[in-house]
């Protein structure tokens, strides 16, 4: 499954790398996420729970890995959840370019679900992530907002 | 024999059913003993990867979880499964034999592939244990597409063959290349048949039970052959035969996938059972059917007829892949299947055959009904479709201009068979099949006047005739006990399993008929080892061809004791002692005679002296194991009617004309091919198994995945036509599969000639109104 498209954020490159790279702010654009901490050096791991479809609830061990790190320009997130449910995997390339003032975030991620997950909720699959990075990119925006807010509008 | 009409042939209702419809038949997840364990699986969800650990501590520790185990835990009793069937010696043939071990061990080959196994006093508590395994697997690349497979630089399913060839093998006869070089026309196209699943509604389940002191294991279990799974369970357990019951019950539902012998499950249950000294259970869910039960059916054949301008065939060569899954347990048995069922009522001088069969990453191929036989219709009969349309012949006329004559019978097409024997077709009359059909689904008027007055009003309706063979009643054997008891029941054990077959009724029929009872009087047992402890199973539609035969001789011997007594009671010669109405009399002088009761109780004189060589009651066991298969044919007929803009298709009516030899119950004859087409409709236009590149599948659940439901399957119009075969007394052949095996063949006859002038040509099955509208349009000058 291929996700990919581009958001619009009001703050610079710098402000949306740091927001992006916080474990807080991570579990926040990611809806259903219990917890999420920073291991290891651009380490991250935590749980996750989603409902697709009949499989409800479904609860993931998640690890999340940043690559390729180049700030305030891009970075390579590899996520690895594993569960009851299924598993995800998959890679995703994100970029970040001044945009009139702004930041327009570019992202594709290449992602594969397996078991229970796959095998019967496939059809809401696509409406469920996009449903997820919807959200996620709002809260993202909305927390950009708030620390704009805290004077570093610019 | 008796004045009374013959049993045989006649719609007598089922013994069975009335304990099936009133609830009392049972099942094996009937089975709940007081104790019972319970089992769940852990599967992979990876459908290639290597494992790198399973952790159960946390598992073991919950509390109600009695015992988990993985492949490593099992020590000695992890072996690969067994070759279920050896390959066909087919000259210069190749064959990789790879078999699956009861858990995954080093790696996984399949997504649902066993990785553990936990025991607990709940079904309930089990699943909820599988949530505390932690399973570190390094994902592969997946093998799915038969081509990419056996491309060089895939990835390698089993590294020690250094490749995903599982097998290949070419069958020759005459001279194709000659024949071809002589065509008048020569019709070449690329046919793809898809996966699906049996779609039994009784899933599978094994109850197993250790009784320490008597020291012997019970296993109910859904299997087809309940026989050598009691002998590979001693075997692999290191018991005595005598010490393993298998029982299988009543069974909702096999269509060859219950034949498997062993699946990991049936092999771990007991296992479990033994080791534990308890009761354990498992019952399959629907998820884990789709994964965990084997499907077929893949194959993609290039292939080409040559054909004469009268439309005779000259010959016809075949190259084909046969998907068999991460395994392949069951040797070359379906593309044999193929290879030989292509040659269909037909005769076909030259032939040219070559499969290749190729591992993947999808669970293990073996038979479901027709097992192989669809894919060799539909690429004989799509070809016929094709050459008639470029040789302006109609589709019934160019089949006619090929059938095997009756003069050709007993007829050798010079290739090997699945059961090893030459391919001979026993027993055979064709043309009035197909007349008859033609006849019945009214041909003419339909392509005369009601197909265009249709058009005229807008509607789209179309007309599928094709023909099918199907080998049955292979042997090796079978075997029946017959015992006239004292209360004058009649009752027979035999070793086959039933599945809704209807055994209780035919094999009751068959002794019925010679021993001069009722058929209500005559009960019937099949499927316990202890009951009758001989055979192989139910499988390639061979129940009533050779099992029955076996009741018939049984019960002819039972006759002969019977009779040679009752001379002996009445004063009379043998010769004139005849069996009727539940007693022996006096032929000529009815009023002189003896109940069979009474003979029974007679026959086991419990004071005085008997003479040398005596065997004690009315009882004789007799086996039957024909030279080989007896062939059965017909034609089936389908009138559809196809929805243009939104591609929907209805089937409007639905004539089989069929003969398996002789019918010993019309009635459960019309039930095993009404639910073959049931299967076959399913098979052609609703089920389709869909797999994403990395070997997940996407519609494991019957929300995504279709079974057809009564309103999609109409009342079947059928016809039967007696060719006694030579091969057994009672002049049977098998139905089982007759239904399934020609119906996507029909189908996309039909659908092309409601849609003709579009230019549409199916190629393909199953369909479905999704890959319709794509085909309709990508027609050149389709409506977009």
């Amino acid at each position: 499954m291929i996700v990919k498209g581009e958001h619009a954020f009001s703050g610079r490159p710098e402000l949306v790398w740091a927001l992006l790279l916080d474990p807080e702010v991570i579990a926040k654009a990611m809806p259903g996420t219990r917890e999420l901490a920073l291991t290891a050096p651009n380490r991250y791991e935590g749980r996750m729970v989603v409902t697709i479809g009949p499989v409800t609830a479904a609860e993931f061990a998640l690890v999340i890995m940043l690559e390729e790190l180049a700030p305030p320009r891009r970075f390579v997130m590899r996520v690895d959840g594993n569960g009851r449910f299924g598993f995800t995997r998959g890679t995703a390339r994100v970029e970040l370019a001044a945009n009139d003032g702004g930041t327009m975030m570019r992202y594709e991620a290449d992602l594969q679900v397996g078991g229970k997950i796959a095998a019967v909720g496939q059809r809401l699959l696509d409406v469920v992530s996009r449903t997820l990075l919807r959200a996620g990119l709002a809260a993202l925006g909305k927390e950009l907002e708030h620390r704009l807010g805290d004077g570093d509008r610019p | 024999m008796t004045e009374s009409p013959s049993w045989l042939g006649r719609r007598v209702p089922r013994n069975e059913d009335a304990r099936l419809l009133t609830g009392r038949a049972l099942f094996v997840d009937d089975v709940n003993p007081p104790g019972t364990l319970h089992v769940a699986f852990f599967r992979s969800d990876h459908a290639h990867a290597l494992i790198r650990g399973i952790e159960l501590g946390t598992a073991r520790r919950r509390p109600g979880v009695v015992a988990a185990y993985t492949a490593a835990d099992l020590g000695e009793f992890w072996q690969p499964g067994q070759l279920l069937v050896a390959p066909v010696p087919v000259e210069g043939a190749v064959f990789h034999a790879v078999t699956q071990g009861p858990l995954a061990r080093g790696k996984v080959c399949c997504a649902g592939e066993a990785l553990a196994m936990v025991v607990a006093e709940s079904r309930y508590l089990a699943e909820d244990a599988l949530a505390d395994i932690q399973v570190d697997l390094e994902p592969l690349p997946a093998v799915g597409d038969l081509e990419a497979a056996l491309a060089p630089g895939a990835p390698v399913i089993h590294q020690g063959l250094g490749g995903n060839l599982a097998a290949r093998a070419r069958q020759r006869k005459g001279d194709y290349e000659a024949a071809r070089a002589a065509a008048h026309r020569v019709i070449a196209r690329r046919f793809r048949y898809d996966r699906g699943v049996s779609g039994a509604i009784e899933n599978r389940g094994i109850v197993a039970a250790w009784d320490p002191r008597a020291e012997e294991l019970t296993v109910w279990d859904t299997t087809q052959a309940p026989i050598p799974i009691r002998n590979g369970l001693a075997r692999v357990l290191g018991l005595r035969e005598s010490q393993v019951r298998v029982i299988a019950p009543f069974i909702g539902g096999g269509f060859g996938p219950k034949i498997m012998m062993h699946y990991p499950e049936e092999l771990l249950v007991p296992w479990a059972a033994r080791r534990l000294g308890a009761t354990v259970k498992w019952i399959e869910d629907r998820q884990e059917s789709f994964f965990a039960t084997t499907q077929e059916r893949l194959q993609i054949h290039d292939a080409e007829l040559a054909v004469a301008a009268d439309g005779k065939i000259l010959g016809v060569r075949d190259r084909f892949l046969h998907d068999t899954g991460a395994y392949d347990p069951y040797g070359l048995t379906i593309p044999i299947n193929t290879q030989c069922t292509l040659l269909g009522l037909y005769d076909v001088p030259c032939y040219d055959s070559e499969f290749t069969v190729v591992f993947t990453n999808r669970p293990i191929v073996t038979p479901v009904r027709g097992a192989g036989r669809q894919h060799g219709v539909f690429v004989m009969e799509r070809l016929l479709d094709f050459a008639a349309r470029e040789l302006g012949l109609d589709p019934v006329e160019i089949r006619r201009r090929n059938l095997l004559t009756p003069d050709r019978f007993p007829h050798d097409h010079g290739i090997l068979f699945q059961d090893s024997a030459p391919l001979i077709y026993d027993s055979g009359n064709y043309a009035p099949l197909l007349e008859r059909a033609a006849e019945r689904v009214e041909y003419q008027r339909f392509k005369r006047e009601t197909q265009p007055a249709a058009r005229a009003g807008g509607r789209r309706l179309g007309i599928g005739i094709v023909s099918y063979v199907e080998g049955t009643g292979i042997g090796p054997y079978e075997g029946a006990r017959v015992t006239i008891e004292p209360s004058g029941t009649v009752r027979v054990a035999t070793g086959v399993g039933t599945q809704g077959q209807g055994h209780f009724t035919t094999f009751a029929q068959i002794v019925a008929e010679v021993l001069g009872v009722e058929v209500g009087r005559v009960e019937v047992v099949t499927g316990d080892t202890r009951e009758f402890g001989w055979g192989s199973g139910t499988f390639a539609s061979r129940g009533i061809v050779v099992a029955g035969t076996a009741c018939h001789e049984a019960a002819c011997r039972v006759r002969a004791k019977a009779v040679a007594l009752a001379a002996e009671i009445l004063g009379v010669a043998a010769e004139e002692v005849e069996l009727a109405s539940a007693g022996a009399r006096v032929r000529g002088a009815p009023q002189r005679r003896i109940g069979l009761g009474e003979l029974a109780r007679r026959a086991n004189p419990l004071r005085g002296a008997v003479r040398p060589g005596t065997e004690p009651g009315l009882e004789a066991t007799a086996y039957f194991g024909p030279d080989r298969g007896s062939t059965a044919a017909g034609v089936h007929a389908m009138v559809v009617e196809v929805d243009p803009e939104t591609a929907l298709v209805a089937i409007r009516r639905y004539v089989v004309v069929h003969d398996c030899g002789r019918v010993i119950n019309p009635a459960i004859v019309d039930g095993q091919i009404q639910g073959g087409v049931a299967h076959g409709i399913g098979n052609a236009f609703y089920e389709a198994l869909a797999w994403d590149e990395n070997g997940q599948l996407l519609n494991a659940s019957f929300m995504d995945y279709l079974l057809p439901t009564a309103l999609d399957v109409p009342t079947v119009e059928i016809v039967h036509l007696e060719t006694p075969s030579p091969l057994n007394p009672l002049g049977v052949k098998g139905v089982g599969e007759a239904g399934a095996i020609p119906t996507a063949a029909a189908f996309a006859q039909a659908v092309e000639d409601a849609l003709a002038g579009t230019g549409l040509e199916i190629l393909e099955a199953p369909l479905s109104p999704n890959r319709l509208f794509e085909l309709l349009q990508a027609l050149p000058g389709a409506a977009r």
